[in-house]
Parts: structure tokens; sequence; C-alpha cells
């Protein structure tokens, strides 16, 4: 774990081999499910299934990693956005409304969601606001399967659309990992960026300190409310491609045990480090998902797992984000000094 | 007496039965929280280890036909067994997932609770397979384990946990007797007095003996409470004895009760009590038994206007609104562990 650390610090010192080995890893990335292998359908759906979950593990990452708010209730944004996407692009009330507005739109109410759970909850902090949100998410399932004249309860919303592009059909798993693919560059992107904005600053300062935070004049409300609204967007979003692509979804798919899953996969890659989602998704979603024989042991695996990592490795396999601004500021005034 | 009445004095008396149960589980929240400030994830699945431990022992009863000619020892007896399971589950987790972490943040203190939660749920679940594992361990062809132990043990493996629902014989049957014409349930009766029984005898432990002192020290100021000459550890990990006791005689109850259990049945239980630790305030004995038995009661009063599938959301919504707006809950604040 410790070499992973400096294998990075490493190659942020010797720059053009990172970028090297950056171009090479993407290359692999964009033409893997074009290059004939063999089981290359399992491969590319547990991929594209991983790279789903770096979406929501990245919606999550603003809620615990950058701002330090324990939201054990992240399914519920998943559920919106993809009940949003399912109710209103299937038979089930006839409506079809296409798959592009629906992405944003299904972000948008979820995000809604989130800054009307976050209005209540503003005050709590740590435990009281996990098991606070963990209430939420269990209400938002329980609501799924209960309202059975709207969501068809446990029989679940069928025949979802597939979404269309210019005419040509996304059906395969290949076209979802490609879309998935461009949905992650997208938003790690622009998280890296809001990271490195005042907004990023703010979050960051809330999460060290709240108290602090606000007597230095971070408006810790609105900060905080941006949060939630971003992170569920992006699990609002993350919900809508996933209805589209198993084309069926159910209450059970937003359970306690996604939320967890999704906070286990951050924890892993590194509380507060956006490529650290990418590696904690690939380890704890794509890994077990290959080894057959191993899946009955996953979740206990996982859950010694979370123990050991708290133990030993608190900050996850990668170091928090982001750690060239938070040395940067000092160094330059001494500069100038 | 008019039938709706009747009814209503009947879920009266199921909201006392599920509200002692409540009680019970959260009396574990709360002295955790006292003396540790944090929240025991873990708990639900240490009141579940309590009812599988249980189920276990009255499948001995079962072996030897004792379950027919001594019931009430095999009631007895289940109890006992269950309740040092979940202890000794408890303070195990105690050692392993929590000590390690007394210096580090609470989110790392509270992911490594979920991780506890999960670990037990699991290793319940996979115990049948992981003893399968371990009494087949053999070097070529010599086995590390005689014949004979490794049929005993796979026999006495097929008891314990295991993916589907194990259930309780129904020692304490349908019997009952009636009252002005309300059938009382003799399982339900034994279960509201023994509980009442143990939150006596628990007021009497922490206001009455020197160990109930001491954890009143620790849950006023840890580090004062060290400097004083308490053995802040130990004291730890007696709350957590009794704490893991009460769940694991909860989850014999819930067996009796409801003659099922299941690896996830700690789930909704642990959160309710939770609400109930919350709604009387976190910290406060007494808080945690008014919370749970206005919890039973509230949910019962619930589900006269909502549809019954809606149960589970009117204690969350309990949560939710007492944390908002009472985080102190009804009793007091964090530090008043043992004060009435």
């Amino acid at each position: 774990m410790h070499g992973l650390s400096s294998l990075s610090s490493w190659l942020s010192k010797n720059r053009w081999l990172f970028f090297a080995f950056g171009a090479v890893a993407f290359i692999l990335i964009l033409i893997m499910p074009l290059i004939p292998f063999p089981q290359k359908n399992l491969w590319v759906r547990v991929l594209g299934y991983a790279g789903l979950y770096i979406l929501l593990g990245l919606g999550l990452l603003i809620h615990v990693g950058l701002t330090g708010m324990l939201d054990l209730g992240f399914a519920a944004y998943y559920g919106i956005g993809a009940y949003t996407y399912a109710l209103l692009a299937s038979d089930h009330f006839g409506i079809h409304l296409p798959f592009w507005l629906m992405l944003i739109v299904g972000g948008l109410v979820a995000a809604l969601v989130g800054v009307l759970v976050c209005i209540p909850v503003l005050r709590l902090r740590g435990d009281y606001l996990a098991i606070v949100t963990l209430g939420f998410g269990e209400i938002t399932r329980l609501l799924f399967l209960n309202l059975k004249g709207f969501t068809n309860g446990s029989q679940g919303v069928i025949g979802i659309d597939k979404p269309d592009l210019f005419g040509m059909i996304f059906k395969t798993g290949t076209h979802f990992y490609y879309l998935i693919l461009l949905l992650i560059i997208v938003f790690v992107f622009l998280t890296s960026r809001l990271v490195k904005s005042r907004t990023g600053r703010a979050w960051l300062a809330i999460r060290e300190d709240e108290d602090v935070a606000e007597l230095s004049g971070v408006n810790t409300t609105t900060y905080k409310l941006l949060a939630f609204a971003a992170g569920a967007f992006i699990g609002g979003l993350g919900g809508v491609v996933f209805a589209a692509w198993q084309g069926s979804i159910f209450p059970d798919n937003f359970n306690l045990m996604a939320s967890i899953n999704v906070l286990c996969l951050i924890i892993l890659g590194g509380l507060g480090n956006l490529y650290g989602v990418v590696i904690g998704a690939l380890a704890l979603i794509a890994l077990p998902d290959m080894l057959r024989g191993f899946s009955d042991f996953r979740m206990l695996i996982f859950g010694i797992m979370l123990i050991v990592m708290m133990i030993v490795k608190p900050n996850g396999f990668l170091p928090r984000i982001p750690p060239r601004l938070e040395r940067q500021k000092p160094e330059q005034e001494r500069e100038g000094k | 007496m008019p039938p709706e009445l009747k009814t209503f004095i009947e879920q009266l008396l199921n909201g006392i039965t599920v509200g002692s149960l409540y009680a019970l589980i959260a009396l574990g929240y709360t002295m955790v929280y006292g003396v540790l400030s944090m929240v025991n994830f873990a708990h639900g699945d240490i009141f579940m280890v309590g009812a599988y431990v249980g189920s276990f022992t009255l499948a001995r009863f079962a072996d030897n036909g004792m379950l027919q000619t001594s019931p009430a020892l095999a009631v007895i007896v289940t109890f006992i067994a269950g309740a040092f399971g979940a202890a000794l589950t408890g303070v195990t987790v105690e050692r392993l997932a929590y000590r390690p972490l007394s210096k580090a943040s609470r989110l790392a203190t509270l992911i490594s609770a979920i991780g506890a939660s999960i670990t037990l749920q699991e290793l319940v679940r996979l115990t049948p397979k992981l003893g399968q594992a371990v009494l087949s361990i053999h070097f070529g062809t010599f086995n590390l384990f005689p014949a004979d132990f490794v049929n005993w043990g796979s026999k006495m493996l097929k008891d314990f946990g295991g993916s589907a629902a194990r259930t309780y014989p129904a020692l304490l049957g349908s019997g009952g007797f009636t009252i002005a014409g309300i059938f009382i349930p003799y399982v339900r009766l034994l279960i509201v007095g023994l509980s009442l029984l143990i939150m006596v005898g628990l007021y009497l432990l922490v206001q009455h003996t020197k160990m109930g002192k001491a954890m009143r020290a620790v849950s006023e100021d840890k580090d004062t409470a060290s400097l004083m000459g308490v053995n802040v550890n130990q004291v730890i990990r007696t709350t957590f004895f009794i704490g893991s006791a009460l769940a694991g005689i909860a989850g014999v109850m819930v067996g009796f009760l409801y003659l099922q259990i299941r690896v996830d049945m700690g789930f909704v239980p642990g959160i309710k009590a939770f609400t109930s630790a919350v709604l009387g305030g976190i910290g406060s004995i007494p808080g945690a038994v008014l919370g749970g038995y206005l919890l039973g009661l509230a949910e019962v009063l619930g589900i006269q206007v909502l549809p019954s599938v809606y149960k589970d959301v009117v204690a969350f919504a309990i949560l939710i609104l007492t944390l908002i707006f009472m985080p102190n809950g009804l009793v007091g604040g964090k530090k008043r562990l043992m004060k009435l």
C-alpha cells in the first residue's frame, strides 16, 4: 500500500511517463470491446458495471470524501434517477421520453431530492447524519416497494426503453460500455475542475473542520446544499443509465447494500481521491465478479476489509486530494517573502 | 366489549411486546453510546447471533428428546446461552473492530462498525461452509481431523447459520389465558415480564454496584475517570458484555415469538431500537426503555391509520423527525447515561 502511494508520487515527478502510461491505458480501455478474446462479452459487461459504480462513487465522493458528510442512503438518489427514467420511458405509463433528455432530468430530480433531504439535516453531523441518510434511503426503498399503483411494487418496472442515438439503438453491453466511459470522462473532468475551484476548496474546508470553515467566512449551508445536489445529480444520472441498460428495475436494486457497496469502493480507493474511485470500483466490483467461485465469500471479505482498512490505512490506497493544492499556497507565500 | 375496542387493546398489547424487545436492544445502543460516544452499528447483528446461538441450543435439547420432557429447562438454558453467545460476540467485536480505533476519527469507527456488521452476518451465513472447509483439511492422505469428529462436526454445523431461515420449536405453544375476553399468549407475557425484570436488574446494577459507578464515571468523562483509577478499558468491555447479552436475550425472545430467524433479521430491529434510543435520548438508560415502549406503541397506532406495510416507514420517520427537532431526545442529553 505504501508502494502504491510512492509509485504515484514517483509518477507525478516523471510526468512524461505518467502521460505515456495514461495514454496507453486509455487506448487499451477504448479498444477493449473491439478486440476479440475469450469471454469478451462477460468482461465488457463486468467492466461496464464497474464503470457504473465509478460514476456512483464520484457522486458519493462529493458527499463523503470531499465534504465529509457520511451518507448511507446514496442508493436512494440512484433509485430515484432509475425510477424517473423507468416511469417516463417505458410501457408502464405509455410515456416514452427520449433517453438523453431523461439523463439530465433524472439527475435533476435526484438533485432536488438531495437538497430537500439536506435542508432538514444541515445541523446534523457525523453518525447522526449517517443514520438519518440511512433512514431516508430505506424510506425511499420502502416507497418504491409499497406505492404499488405508481411503481408496480416488488414486480418492478419492466420493458424500459433503450437509448437511441440518431436512429442507433443501444442494445449490447459494448454500447453501454462506451456510454458509461464517456460519462466517466465527463464527470471525472468536471469533478476535478470543481475540486480546484472555490466550491471545491469550500468543501474541503468543511471536511477538515466545519466550525473553522464557517468562522473563516465559508457559507457552509450553501456549500453543503451544493455538495448534496451535485452528488445526488451524479447518482441520479447513474440510475438512469442503469435502468436503460438493465431494461427492468426492482426496489431491491436500491437497498442498503447498494449504498454500502458504493461507500466501500470510495473508502478502498481513498476517501477524497478521484482516481482512487476508479481503483476501488475495479477492485470491488470487477475482481469478485470475475472470480465466480469466490463470490460467496465476497461480502465476508468486504466486511473484514472495511475493518482492517480502517485500522491499517484509514485514508485508502491513494492519498487525499488535492495534496498539491493544500501545500502549494504556503510555499508560494514563503517564496514571496 | 365492542369488537373494535377489543382489537385495539390486543394491538396495544402487541405494541407493548414489541416495545419490550426494542427497549432491550436499545439499552445496548445507549450504554455503548454512553461510554464510547459511538453508534454500535453491529448491535443488530449481535442480536441476531444471540438468536442463532439460542436455536443451536434448542437443537441440542431436541437431540436428547429433552424438548418434550423438560421444556422449561430448555427455555431457561436457551436464554442463558443466547445471552452469553451474544455477549462474547459483542466483546470480541469491541476488541477487534473498535478498540484499535479509539484514537481514530468517528467516521473511521463508524465504517469499521459497518464492516463488523457485514462480517457477523456473513460469518453466521457461511458457518456451515467455512466449518466444512476446516473439517476437510488434509495433507495428502492424512486427514487433520478423525472421521468421527468430522461426522459429528458437520452435524453440529448444520444446526448453526446458513442462508435459509431457521425455525424455533413452538415450545411456549399457542397457549395463554383470557381476561375480559382478551387473549394473552404466554409467550408475550414472558417477553414483557422478563424484559421488565432485566431492566430493573440493570438499573440496580448501574446505580448500586461499584461497576455501575465506574460506568457512570466513564460516561461522564473518560479521562477524568481514568485519572481516578477506573480501568476504562475494562468498563468498556463490561458495557459491551452487558449490552450485547441484553440483545442476545431479545434475539431468543424474537425466536420464540415469531418462530423463525434469519441472518439479516438484525437490521430492521436494530434500526428501530436505535430509533428508540434516540427518541428517549441516547446515552440515557431510562430514555432507552421509554423510547422502546413509545416506538412500539407508535407503530401499532401508526398502522391503525396507514396500511400495515408502512410500519417501517413510521419508525424511520420518527427517527428522522426526532433527530431533526429533538436531537437530545425526551429524557435528555448525551452525557446522562445513568441519570433518571
